[in-house]
């Protein structure tokens, strides 16, 4: 076992999600701050409580986001003693740790995602997308002029990957479906998410290839949303008015492959796995425990890796576990025998690309029992998987206070 | 031209290095038309810039862009020598001010300062808003200092 002093201690009070729309034509600061306005209205606090700001992004300035810069004074909120900029799964990790080491007591964080014009034809012809992406990429880390540099960063691994999954596993790709389906199927009873049509296995395989072997029913819809969470100290979190939801458990997972991702190490070996084994070497918990389970999808890989890495089978086993743990009435995964249900909000495949904050979100709002005609009864316990294979993965293990 | 009669084209393409958005639009538009426009909450009052859609002391959306008087005084100001590349030597320095604006405390608008010599700019002298051509062809906002009233 690991250290963990930080059980219980770090706990979400208040979440706030803006619409997930194709077309919002809202900028990514102005959606930041409807879900973070949200979220304060969520906590029952004044703005001016919050000392804690993680905006969104990769780095410090993140012009022309919803970095903390720009939040903080977007939201008049005075004085903070703790800042900085995350996305994917460490900006939680981030806020829960520097609440627990008192460098804030009420911490805000914020996540905004655009549909950019990288991503679909109909963004590219946008002019405001466009010149946003222009002053972004300035730095030239994404030019792909030279074909050696053109995986730093890539999502195209992600496909090398599938191929190579079922080559190493004997896999089809109904492993990749099923998971894409599972999503749709909870995506159509979803009243915020972006695609509600639902789906069949016959209409994963038929779906537009993109990067083969993947297709573009394995990639998560690019939209224009934001999320925003409150988390607090344990002791504050009672006198608030919502039921927290406390941090059991939680770690990030690096490794040696750094940025050219065509050094990626082996299936078992990313950095999924090594987020799996530290929230488990720290969790009193274990995966028969778990009876929510959000694994990132920004790709269906992602969610197979994080599936297997977990522990709900072993490596390269996705598809017997998927197969016979199939709903057929109600087109979804039930893992654990029947227990756990996975992504029940739709994830970035259904609800939209929101970075998997809206996982985060989506966990919270279950374990506080107040998702009405879709609350899960009786969830105590979730899972939250976010991340890459190189890069950002977390494992957060949630329960209801 | 009014502002409404410009079109979000000829926005982008009068300012090709700048990160038009949604937020500030129509900031640039307004200086196509010859207008420095600030945001301005309606339900409040509060003047709010940078360009933001929300307001920060009473956090209304209802922000819509307002004229502003041109009045102001001189913050902060340096005088630029050299540019950020290396060998950008300026063969005449310019001012770069933080002017605050009349309408709020706090409220600032960087800009050249011009019809000054470099020499006579001290903080808080009051300036104005005078506009100024420049490389591509827009006349863009400035301060020049306010006319001592005779008498």
């Amino acid at each position: 076992m690991a250290r963990n002093p930080l059980r219980d201690q770090p706990a979400v009070v208040g979440v706030g999600s803006t619409p997930h729309g194709r077309d919002l034509q809202r900028t990514a600061l102005s959606l930041g701050l409807e879900a973070a306005l949200k979220a304060i209205e969520d906590a029952g606090i004044d703005r001016q409580e919050i000392d804690g700001l993680c905006g969104s992004g990769m780095d410090t300035l993140a012009m022309g986001g919803a970095g903390f810069l720009s939040l903080q004074g977007a939201l008049g909120i005075e004085k903070t003693t703790w800042v900085k900029n995350g996305w994917l799964g460490s900006c939680f990790v981030y806020a829960a740790e520097a609440v627990f080491s008192g460098l804030c007591d009420m911490a805000l964080v914020v996540q905004s995602y655009t549909r950019d014009v990288l991503m679909s034809r109909s963004a590219a012809s946008d002019p405001f997308r466009l010149r946003a992406a222009q002053k972004k990429m300035g730095d030239g880390l994404f030019a792909q002029d030279d074909f050696a540099r053109r995986w730093l960063h890539s999502g195209e691994p992600y496909a090398g990957w599938m191929g190579r999954y079922m080559h190493d596993f004997g896999a089809g790709k109904d492993v990749f479906g099923l998971m894409a389906v599972n999503n749709r199927s909870h995506g159509v009873r979803n009243s915020n998410a972006c695609q509600r049509t639902p789906i069949t296995l016959e209409d994963y395989h038929a779906s537009r290839m993109i990067w083969a072997p993947m297709q573009m029913l394995d990639m998560d819809v690019p939209v224009d949303c934001a999320e925003a969470f409150i988390i607090t100290t344990s002791e504050r979190a009672r006198d608030l008015r919502r039921k927290p939801v406390l941090v059991d458990a939680m770690s990030l997972g690096g490794t040696r492959v750094g940025e050219f991702y065509e050094n990626t190490l082996g299936w078992t070996e990313n950095a999924f796995w090594v987020c799996l084994e530290g929230l488990w070497a720290r969790s009193q918990f274990k995966v028969e425990d778990v009876d929510l389970f959000y694994p990132y999808d920004g790709y269906t890989i992602d969610a197979i890796a994080t599936t297997e890495a977990a522990g709900f089978c072993k490596p390269g086993e996705a598809e017997d576990l998927f197969k016979s743990s199939w709903d057929a009435r109600s087109n979804i995964l039930r893992l654990n025998g029947g227990r756990t249900l996975v992504t029940t909000h739709g994830g970035g495949l259904s609800q939209g690309r929101a970075g998997g904050a809206n996982f985060y979100s989506e966990a919270v709002r279950q374990l506080r029992g107040n998702e009405g005609d879709r609350q899960i009864a009786g969830a105590k316990t979730a899972l939250v998987c976010i991340g890459s294979f190189f890069h950002d993965p977390s494992a957060v293990m949630l329960r209801a206070a | 031209m009014t502002a409404g009669e410009i079109s979000d084209d000829a926005v982008f393409s009068a300012f090709p290095a700048v990160l038009v958005d949604r937020d500030n639009i129509a900031h640039y538009r307004g200086i196509l038309a010859g207008k420095l426009l600030i945001n301005r909450c309606a339900a409040c009052g509060y003047w709010v810039y940078p360009h933001r859609p929300l307001c920060p002391k009473c956090l209304s959306w209802d922000v819509h862009p307002a004229k502003i008087s041109g009045r102001g005084k001189v913050f902060l100001f340096t005088l630029i020598h050299q540019v950020r590349e290396p060998g950008g030597r300026l063969r005449e320095p310019i001012v770069a001010a933080a002017v605050e604006l009349v309408e709020q405390s706090g409220l600032r608008y960087l800009a050249r300062i011009v019809n000054c010599p470099s020499e006579r700019i001290i903080p808080d002298m009051p300036v104005r808003l005078t506009w100024i051509e420049s490389e591509n062809s827009v006349r863009m906002p400035a301060f020049e200092p306010q006319p001592v009233r005779e008498g």
